[in-house]
């Protein structure tokens, strides 16, 4: 079995970069728009998806990759990760999430590192592209989040801030005063609307808040316009006082984690908010999520709601589709999960060239060698952009490495 | 400006680890001749199963948690003990539950949890798992800590679990005792403690200790101050070991709690966990148990594991591991899927592996945890089989907390603590619809009348209605 797959990897690894056009043959394919599997060719020029469909005809200079029938889905996108900013999460020299300058206005983007470890690996599970944010901090918002393909080339692929990410709930001092520090932020974010932001500097409130220059322009961008702003909350009332200001403010909502969602259901379907969940968190870790259950996701998606996952364990952000299998468990619909993987967060987040197998859509595409919300599938072939990956990373070396019984010191098995 | 928001899960992660193996195990119900009895009974379970009624399973697909599959099997639950597994059998007026395409494992245990002692919401005053006062707290003991009202214990037996290990988190050189506790909510500690399973002695190693020390300019700031540490104690604890073995009472020395636990682990009743990352220290640590003559059991949290695996097959040390965990520190780095598998494998399979948790939310899915391990294991080209995965989280965590005896297996005479499975466990779509304990329905996904509610759960969202339904 590994065998044949390893014979599979090095057929397509040494076979030279791919240019023309592939056809990926026969895969049960989950387009990745909610619509059921169905078996079907995938025809790739360049970095495109030109054409999916049955018995596709083509030339005689297109690859055939066959795929007998295993399941394809569109590379996952994670929507909440710390992907090429951080590190090993407990030394801070290897951190860039955190910026003790600004706030709404902090951009991870020129922190990326396209070069660490967490990104074969992730990539190496299915994880294509990720959006990278800021991580929490005490103040209500943390700063912008960045999209970046992973494919590991310093010539960094992606989109600069494309969302602002914060949060409601306890915090050090009462939650009214979080909220209104809210409000005093997006008031700011208003007036940039028509005042320049000079002026907004030499304000006392900015004073105050501390903001700096890129906050107000920041802030401009998430009132009355489009870029989608995640607020991180669960606790019943938070929700609806985030809605609220959705309304007040015409906010692009993204609401994440909502553990007490259930509770405002209605509320939340009428606004249209998409949510980020984390399905495996049924723990009621603090006093505002004591509403926590495995049934979320199911409520959630009966309801109609669109549904991205987001994962507690640092640097596997491909354990989404262990959570998303385990929301299918609870209830939630099989191409609920797989669409919330991936078209579900390129359309919240505006990355409207992936997120599905479709004619014109960027080739990012995953074949599974299983079910892809079993925890113990793996993929077979992961493609960004119509280039294939490479499917090593430093953890597949170091298992090299110590299944290798030559007897000699492990430093000198390479 | 923005004060950083402490994460909280990761970074007073503990392990332990401790393998059972020639070690002759005193409970505390021995009468032996025991120095001091009165230490050996001290905190004893009171546990009572729950009232049951004999059980036979039709039909049911089992994992035995000892590598065996049995297809198409019956299993006779009785007097809270597993009276016979066979092709065909007959038992007039007992309840009989058709278990058709749906599979039996042993209940689920987990070697490395700290439910109860950092018990949901964890809030500071429900931080009772780390006495981080001192590098040496071998007097503390879990179970002391333990809240019997964490919600956390109802959510790991939905999840299959029916025995598990608290130990004292991962700050201290010696962290204290750990205990092992039957998943039924009680009222008292002692109503919930495993009857006669060992206690353990948490020691960690790396960069926990030194660390939350070194902050504070104090021993240990090193690993090398780490390894001065545990032998200065050791030192110590072989002299009290000697005094009190003295025939001469009045020449013993005064009884000293922590002294009390080293000694357990001298006297092999006390089973060793060491929460410890590296191979290098792993190692170490093995070296140190030889000159003070004493055994590991386990460890945990090995996420180096694979590099020694050798190593600790010929030691018979058992190694407690995660499926996938990594990066939240640098001395878990090196993490490889295939850890479990590589640790299983080792010396021709004698290998001691395990899959823990060390997680309110891993503990429920422990079943799926192996799954990714096996698969990871069969991906670098071993042949792992499923019933033979399933020992990972059943008979080797139960050798661990020193309970094979009564528990982690299907096997006539042991308790009956039984997972009855809506599907295969290692597929993620599968969920423990049954889950026995001692022979009695302690969960049934089918009626909410046997689903335990804390007293936490107990209206506190809405006066009318629990907190999960």
């Amino acid at each position: 079995m590994k065998k044949i797959f390893t014979t599979l990897v090095l057929v397509l690894l040494t076979a030279p970069i791919l240019s023309g056009t592939v056809l990926l043959k026969g895969g049960l394919v989950h387009s990745g728009n909610g619509g059921t599997a169905t078996v079907q060719d995938i025809l790739i020029s360049e970095n495109i998806i030109v054409d999916v469909g049955s018995n596709l005809i083509i030339d005689g200079n297109t690859r055939v990759i066959e795929v007998n029938g295993l399941p394809v889905t569109p590379g996952l996108i994670s929507p909440m990760s710390n992907l090429g900013i951080v590190e090993i999460n407990a030394l801070d020299v290897t951190r860039d999430d955190e910026s003790d300058l600004l706030s709404a206005g902090f951009s991870i983007f020129n922190a990326f590192n396209p070069h660490s470890t967490g990104i074969p690996w992730n990539r190496s599970n299915g994880v294509t592209s990720a959006i990278s944010t800021p991580s929490a901090s005490s103040f209500p918002i943390f700063g912008l989040g960045s999209h970046f393909v992973l494919d590991g080339s310093l010539e960094i692929k992606g989109a600069k801030d494309i969302a602002m990410f914060g949060r409601l709930g306890s915090s050090y001092g009462s939650r009214a005063e979080t909220l209104s520090l809210l409000e005093s932020l997006l008031e700011i974010g208003e007036l940039a609307k028509s005042v320049p932001v000079e002026e907004i500097l030499e304000m006392t409130i900015a004073d105050k808040l501390e903001l700096q220059a890129q906050d107000i322009i920041a802030l401009g961008k998430v009132v009355n316009d489009d870029m989608p702003f995640v607020i991180e909350t669960n606790r019943a009332v938070d929700i609806l006082q985030a809605l609220a200001l959705k309304e007040k403010y015409d906010l692009n909502l993204v609401l994440a984690s909502v553990e007490e969602a259930p509770m405002v259901l209605t509320k939340l379907q009428e606004s249209n908010t998409p949510v980020i969940i984390d399905p495996m968190d049924n723990i009621p870790n603090s006093f505002d999520e004591l509403g926590s259950s495995l049934d979320l996701g199911r409520i959630l998606d009966q309801a109609g709601i669109p549904i991205m996952f987001s994962t507690q364990r640092s640097h596997n952000y491909h354990l989404m589709r262990q959570g998303s299998g385990n929301a299918v468990a609870h209830g939630m619909s099989y191409e609920t999960a797989i669409k919330g993987m991936t078209q579900t967060v390129a359309q919240t987040f505006n990355l409207d060239n992936r997120g599905s197998i479709e004619s014109g859509k960027l080739a990012d595409v995953i074949v599974w060698d299983g079910d892809p919300l079993e925890p113990a599938s793996f993929p077979k072939i992961v493609m960004i952009e119509g280039q294939l990956q490479d499917l090593s990373s430093r953890s597949s070396k170091l298992t090299e490495r110590y299944t290798n019984k030559e007897d000699k010191p492990s430093s000198y098995k390479h | 400006m923005k004060n950083k928001v402490l994460i909280p899960i990761l970074l007073f992660t503990i392990i332990s680890c401790s393998e059972s193996f020639n070690i002759d195990l005193s409970f505390g119900d021995s009468e032996s001749d025991s120095i001091n009895p009165g230490i050996d009974n001290a905190f004893a379970s009171t546990y009572l199963p729950m009232d049951s009624e004999p059980i036979l399973f039709k039909s049911a697909n089992i994992y035995d948690g000892l590598g065996g599959e049995f297809r198409n099997y019956d299993l006779l639950l009785s007097e809270g003990k597993i009276m016979e597994i066979g092709e065909s059998i007959s038992a007039p007026g007992v309840l009989v539950i058709d278990a058709t395409d749906k599979w039996i494992t042993p209940g689920i245990i987990d070697i490395h949890s700290h439910m109860g002692v950092y018990s949901a919401p964890g809030v500071s005053t429900s931080s009772d798992g780390n006495e981080a006062t001192a590098p040496v707290t071998a007097e503390v003991w879990a179970e002391h800590s333990l809240w019997t009202q964490d919600p956390q214990f109802a959510l790991a037996l939905k999840g299959g679990v029916t025995s598990f290990h608290v130990l004292p988190g991962s700050a201290n050189l010696f962290g204290g005792r750990g205990a092992t506790f039957k998943n039924i909510s009680q009222n008292t500690i002692q109503a919930m403690k495993f009857p006669g399973a060992p206690h353990s002695l948490k020691m960690a190693c790396g960069e926990n200790p030194k660390r939350v020390y070194g902050n504070r300019r104090q021993s240990p700031s090193t690993r090398m101050g780490n390894m001065a540490g545990y032998r200065s104690a050791w030192i110590d604890a072989v002299e009290y070991t000697d005094g009190m073995n003295k025939t001469n009472e009045d020449r013993r020395p005064t009884r000293d709690l922590a002294m009390d636990t080293l000694m357990g682990v001298l006297n092999g009743e006390i089973l060793i966990q060491n929460h410890c990352y590296r191979a290098e220290e792993m190692a170490m640590m093995i070296e140190m148990s030889r000159e003070f003559n004493y055994k590991i059991t386990t460890f945990h949290h090995a996420v180096e594991a694979y590099k020694i695996a050798d190593l600790l097959a010929d030691e018979g040390i058992c190694a407690a591991m995660w499926a996938d965990w990594w990066g939240f520190k640098h001395e878990a780095y090196d993490m490889v899927q295939a850890n479990v598998a590589i640790i299983d494998q080792a010396r021709n399979g004698t290998g001691c592996a395990i899959v823990h948790s060390d997680d309110a939310v891993g503990i429920q899915h422990l079943n799926q945890e192996a799954a990714k391990a096996m698969a990871a294991g069969n991906r670098a080209g071993y042949e792992i089989s499923k019933a033979h995965a399933m020992r990972w989280i059943t008979s080797n965590p139960a050798k661990a907390a020193g309970i094979l005896d009564q528990t982690g297996s299907i096997e006539v005479g042991k308790d009956a603590d039984i997972v009855l499975w809506t599907g295969n466990p290692f597929s993620v779509y599968s969920r423990a619809e049954t889950v026995l304990i001692d022979g009695a329905v302690a969960f049934d996904m089918n009626n909410p009348k046997i689903q335990p509610i804390t007293d936490f759960d107990l209206g506190i969202i809405q006066p009318q209605a629990n907190r999960v339904q």
